[in-house]
């Protein structure tokens, strides 16, 4: 479904009146709004587009759930990154249990038998894309190697744009806590791609 | 200025030289080191901010509202089983109880249903899930076929809690 349009604060405030008292339709709209974020943010925390979806949907049940005790002390859409992080980093340490040797380059397992994991691109020649396609499957796993506090705040800052601010009140962790957490996230995501970028193979700026 | 006050200036700002400070940038004109790191930094971002956005799947949203709709029915039906098995003027603990044993109730009925093959005539399946089904009756029995039901309920008697068993098959009737 297209988005006609971005949302005003005071449309989402309204939404979230109408769906509280049990609008279903309502509550479609918040979801049509908030459901690429959401699922961006859960697929960057996961890096699996199946797992992604299961617990971006779970999200949007929660907060349907809980809307009755939501008081807007936060806005919406911390409130909701709140319950998408918690629930994905959930899955998080329960791979961390279940796998502790988890792997980007390793096929997943399904019912249906194994399969590669999903990365799509279909920009540029085949070579630009291989190229491409290595440089994205080298920064996802820097991600993935990331221990989960930081990696949440790197994803919820840098690919997602939210601030300092708000990161503190979705991670419920001090301004001074997400400062620092970026920082040193920063450190090891340059650390793991130095010898990418070292070796040129991405054309950089000076 | 040391290399080390450098570099965490240098992490801030992705390496960027335009946001650093007059003694940064000082620095980094005499400093080989210090301009390596600034360009790892700056192509750290680059990777990083190349990745493209993901967007959920077609047909998210139809997929949670119609899970809100399947539990908003079940919680519906619960209620009403509820309403059958407690007489009005008892307190809402006692209901709260009451249904749960209208939902044990049920359940054995689904297991019995079950190993027949197949649902009752007139009911259909209405969602189904990894723990178990749930169905409704359409269109729904008369009051006589539900007193039946739940007689045939009350005759068997459950040896593990709901939570135990999820394989079990939630079946729940309304009236007509």
């Amino acid at each position: 479904m297209a988005k006609a349009r971005q949302l005003s604060q005071q449309d989402i405030e309204e939404l979230v009146e109408r769906a509280r008292r049990g609008d279903g339709a309502a509550f479609g709209q918040l979801v049509e709004e908030y459901k690429d974020k959401i699922y961006n943010y859960v697929s960057r925390m996961l890096n699996d587009p199946y797992e992604a979806e299961d617990v971006t949907q779970e999200a949007f049940l929660r907060a349907y759930r809980s809307l009755p005790r939501f008081r807007g002390a936060s806005s919406f859409h911390t409130w909701l990154y709140r319950i998408a992080s918690n629930l994905a980093i959930d899955v998080v340490r329960k791979r961390k249990r279940q796998e502790p040797t988890y792997s980007l380059d390793e096929p997943m397992e399904s019912d249906d038998g194994e399969y590669e994991r999903e990365i799509p691109d279909d920009t540029g020649s085949p070579e630009d894309r291989s190229t491409t396609r290595e440089t994205r499957v080298a920064v996802r796993r820097a991600i993935m190697e990331l221990p989960e506090k930081l990696r949440d705040v790197m994803i919820l800052y840098e690919l997602q744009g939210e601030t300092y601010e708000d990161i503190a009140e979705i991670l419920n962790v001090p301004l001074g806590t997400v400062k620092s957490r970026l920082f040193n996230a920063r450190n090891r995501l340059k650390e793991s791609l130095e010898q990418l970028v070292a070796a040129g193979e991405l054309e950089v700026e000076s | 200025m040391t290399c080390e006050e450098v570099r965490a200036e240098l992490v801030e700002c992705w390496g960027s030289t335009e946001q650093l400070t007059t003694a940064a940038t000082e620095h980094l004109a005499i400093c080989e080191n210090c301009r390596y790191e600034a360009r790892i930094l700056r192509g750290t971002s680059v990777m990083l901010h190349s990745l493209p956005s993901e967007s959920a799947p077609e047909g998210f949203t139809a997929g949670v509202l119609q899970q809100i709709a399947r539990e908003q029915a079940q919680r519906g039906w619960t209620a009403r089983l509820g309403q059958w098995f407690v007489p009005a003027n008892q307190t809402s603990w006692t209901r709260a109880a009451a249904v749960g044993a209208a939902i044990a109730l049920a359940v054995a009925g689904g297991s019995m249903w079950a190993g027949r093959g197949s649902l009752p005539e007139g009911t259909q399946q209405y969602a189904g899930s990894a723990s178990g089904t749930i169905a409704v009756s359409t269109p729904a029995a008369t009051e006589a076929e539900l007193d039946e039901l739940l007689r045939r309920h009350q005759a068997l008697q459950m040896t593990q809690p709901l939570a135990d068993d999820p394989g079990v098959n939630l079946v729940v009737y309304t009236t007509k």
